[in-house]
């Protein structure tokens, strides 16, 4: 969790940078205001996002797709499911194409990053940023913002790869590898296994985890936003 | 959409009535789903939202609740629950119950409405009534029937084409030869007010009067045959073959009740296929002996195979099936007596249960009865009779109709027994109905002369009527037994599931679907004192009649056939796959589509039991 220690007071920056910032789309998204993090987790939206990429290192490695989906409170919405591709400026490595099926020929036609990202931020106003492993796609579009826009990115996020974590420490259960994968998570909660392997269909994954972990712990008492974020 | 949504329409594209939609506008589908996790112990109400929205599981299980809490439903993944899912009748007071984590897709009210509008195929199946879907689905079953075996479901209404062509009797030969050849017949119908009085054909003509040099002026009767075959113009076409087959005639004249209403011809019939069913029964009438009879019978098996595979009827399936049967019998009766000399007295030999009411499906046992003309004596006649029986039952027997476990069989002395005899049981069963009565009640109050004295038959059936209709009591037990077969809840996984033994994990789908129709059907129309036996007939006849609303009656009528068919289907497999046929099925054979409107058939049978059961107070 260390990683996460810094970011701490995210409404703060978001009002500072706002101020410092000439317009951008990110700026745009600094705009409107973070969700409560006292609010009950079901007054708050989500956006469950992830990204194909060409590899974990956030310096060197590029978003070649973004999928994302919007969660009221406890319901998902496959109406604003949006799944993009983007066009990397290097090659694509072999062994990522071989994971999420994108390759050279179809990434090329695809839009650039700096048209892509205004969609996704549009989409992240005001709401929660959900993924599993999210550090991955915090940093990613941190990283993207700061080299297009010279700022970096900043939200509340939700972690499902924390919370599921959590609920090993709170049941005080050792974790085996390969225990907090996604599509292991979700077998846990009698989620159903998606074969396929791309942005979108593993944000709504990652939706679906979320939804089946809160309604797990809803029984024990009112969740605050603020309980189930890594960053807020 | 997004293509990468793909999982989940794969989801929708497996279960009905979403496979019925294009990829495009499944695509247009997959904007309006929202998705929800439900967890175990949720309460999904009324005012909490269970009719804003169509629910489909994906994932998980959901119970359903009626107004007093009784359990409606079970449902698991690929059901749908909720806004237009269920039967209007069930709308107002039910509600949900998670009983298993629920991942849910959820499409609210009004992008339902949207998509019915769009969507014929989804309006239909989201239409509120539980018997209109049905019939949907019968529809779609039989859709690419088979020109080769429609004889199986035509009935002799729909070959005829024309008015009959008919004289009076006073005409003269020469007249009834000229319209004859005016109307380009090969045959002409003599008749008096609509009555049949006589037949003549293009053969009397050549044999009758030109070949014996008759005078033309005399009259038509000189040359008529009078006393002929007919058939009725409900019957199905293979029977009016089968008749044709037996008696060596090209012309039936179809009567409409005792009205004349045309004349089939073999060419008629010829213009559909002959059917291995009707070639099997002249077969049989050729035999002499029992191993030849055990032969041709061992080709029955083909039969239903044949049956299922033109995806006929089950109704008409269910004739074919026991008019081989019925051969048999008829047979077996004539061999016996060969050896044992002329009755000494009139009697009938009665079919039972499945046989009489016309609805065997694969091979079952035998339940039969005897019944003797009243100058019977035990003494002098006893011994022909027994002999008789078991030569009769023991080839059945031989043939794979195999003897009966509970002994209603015409070798059991009981059941051998003379009019006055018969009588007597009957009287006794209805005016002391105890368990035992009302298990034999059902097996022989559905009983159908196969072969003998008819009038005999007419007698004790005519006995019966007036002793059963409006008798409360006897009608109220009969009744009580009807609903002791009750289809289950749905299916559950393994719920409603037989445990253990040959048949773990399958349902039974004689006892569960077709037997509660069966009997209810007997119910109505004891009440209504109606003579038919098939249950379909039963069925059209007490609609008419008043004792069940048409609607229910006609729902009852779908689903029988419904649930029949799935069983014919079920038994084909079996057979072709080597196997011994039966009635219990997995619920791994049934597709998404069956599974559906298999929980109809049973919430019509349970409305229709429960509707019984107020009316008779039970």
């Amino acid at each position: 969790m260390s990683i996460w220690k810094y970011l701490f007071n995210i409404e703060e920056r978001r009002n500072w940078w706002m101020r410092k910032m000439p317009p951008s789309p990110l700026r745009d998204y600094y705009e409107v205001p973070f969700p409560d993090k006292e609010a009950d987790w079901r007054q708050v939206d989500y956006l469950a996002v992830d990204y194909e990429t060409t590899g974990l290192d956030e310096d060197k490695d590029e978003i070649l797709s973004v999928g994302y989906t919007t969660i009221h409170g406890s319901c998902m919405r496959l109406g604003d499911a949006t799944h993009i591709l983007t066009r990397p400026q290097g090659v694509i490595p072999g062994e990522s194409a071989v994971v999420h099926g994108i390759l050279d020929d179809a990434a090329s036609s695809a839009e650039a990053l700096e048209d892509v990202l205004p969609h996704l931020l549009r989409a992240l106003a005001g709401k929660a940023m959900l993924a599993h492993f999210a550090t991955i796609e915090y940093h990613f579009l941190s990283n993207a913002c700061e080299r297009i826009y010279g700022f970096p990115f900043v939200g509340p996020v939700v972690d499902t790869l924390a919370l599921e974590v959590r609920v090993y420490r709170s049941q005080d259960k050792s974790i085996q590898q390969g225990d907090l994968r996604l599509a292991n998570a979700r077998t846990r909660y009698g989620l159903p296994r998606y074969r396929a392997h791309n942005a979108l269909i593993d944000a709504i994954a990652a939706g679906e985890l979320f939804l089946a972990q809160v309604a797990t712990k809803m029984d024990k008492k009112n969740i605050m936003l603020k309980d189930l974020t890594v960053v807020s | 959409m997004e293509v990468e949504l793909l999982e989940i329409r794969d989801f929708l594209v497996l279960h009905h009535p979403f496979n019925q939609l294009s990829i495009d506008a499944l695509n247009g589908v997959l904007g309006d789903i929202e998705i929800r996790y439900l967890r175990r112990g949720t309460d999904i109400r009324q005012d909490h939202g269970l009719m804003e929205s169509l629910y489909l599981i994906r994932t998980g299980a959901v119970e359903l609740q009626g107004h007093d809490g009784e359990l409606l439903a079970r449902l698991a993944e690929g059901d749908m629950f909720g806004y237009r899912a269920s039967p209007r009748e069930e709308q107002d007071d039910i509600r949900g119950k998670v009983i298993e984590d629920c991942l849910v897709y959820q499409f609210p009210a009004s992008a339902v409405d949207d998509l019915c509008e769009q969507h014929p195929q989804l309006d239909y199946f989201l239409a509120p009534v539980g018997g209109d879907r049905l019939r949907d689905a019968i529809t779609h079953v039989g859709d690419d029937s088979n020109s080769q075996l429609s004889m199986m479901t035509t009935r002799i209404r729909d070959l005829i084409t024309r008015e009959p062509v008919i004289m009076p009797p006073t005409a003269t030969i020469r007249e009834t030869a000229v319209a004859m050849s005016e109307e380009r017949v090969s045959s002409i119908l003599i008749t008096q007010e609509e009555m049949l009085q006589g037949i003549v054909t293009d053969r009397d003509l050549r044999n009758r009067v030109v070949a014996k040099g008759l005078d033309y002026d005399l009259p038509v009767t000189e040359i008529m045959t009078g006393e002929t075959c007919t058939a009725d113009i409900n019957d199905y076409a293979f029977e009016a073959q089968l008749q044709m087959a037996r008696q060596n005639i090209h012309h039936l004249p179809v009567l409409d009740e005792e009205k004349v209403a045309g004349m089939l011809t073999a060419t008629d019939l010829t213009k559909h296929h002959t059917t291995s069913a009707v070639y099997m029964v002249s077969d049989i009438h050729k035999q002499n002996d029992i191993e030849s009879l055990q032969e041709i019978s061992t080709k029955s098996a083909d039969l239903l195979v044949n049956l299922a595979a033109a995806d006929v009827t089950a109704d008409s399936a269910g004739h074919v099936i026991t008019s081989v049967v019925d051969a048999l019998t008829c047979r077996l009766i004539k061999l016996a007596e060969d050896q044992l000399g002329s009755p000494p007295v009139p009697y009938a030999w009665l079919a039972a249960g499945s046989q009489a009411r016309s609805e065997q499906t694969a091979k079952s046992d035998q339940d039969n009865c005897l019944l003797l003309d009243d100058s019977y004596d035990e003494k002098k006649h006893g011994e022909y009779f027994q002999q008789l029986a078991r030569f009769v039952c023991d080839g059945l027997d031989a043939c794979g109709y195999f003897y009966c476990p509970g002994e209603m069989m015409a070798i059991t002395d009981k059941w051998r027994q003379p009019l006055h005899a018969w009588k007597k049981y009957f009287s006794k069963w209805i005016d002391q109905p105890e368990p035992k009565a009302l298990m034999l009640t059902c097996v022989f109050f559905d009983l159908r002369c196969v072969c003998g004295d008819r009038s005999l038959f007419r007698g004790l059936r005519k006995y019966l009527q007036e002793k059963c209709r409006g008798n409360r009591i006897f009608l109220a037990h009969m009744a009580g037994n009807a609903l002791t077969h009750r289809p289950p809840l749905g299916f559950f996984r393994n719920f409603v599931l037989i445990h253990g033994g040959t048949h773990d994990l399958t349902f039974d789908l004689k006892h569960t679907g077709i037997v509660p129709i069966v009997d209810l059907a007997r119910v109505y129309s004891l009440a209504a004192g109606i003579n038919l036996v098939n249950t379909q007939d039963r069925l059209k006849a007490v609609a008419e009649g008043g004792e069940v609303s048409e609607e229910g009656a006609r729902d009852l009528q779908d689903t029988l056939e419904f649930v029949s068919f799935l069983r014919i289907e079920h038994q084909a497999r079996q057979i072709r796959a080597g196997e011994d046929a039966d009635n219990f099925m997995s619920p791994k054979d049934l597709s998404n589509f069956e599974r559906n409107h298999l929980k109809d058939a049973f919430s019509v049978v349970r409305t229709m039991q429960n509707v019984l059961s107020q009316r008779y107070k039970i």
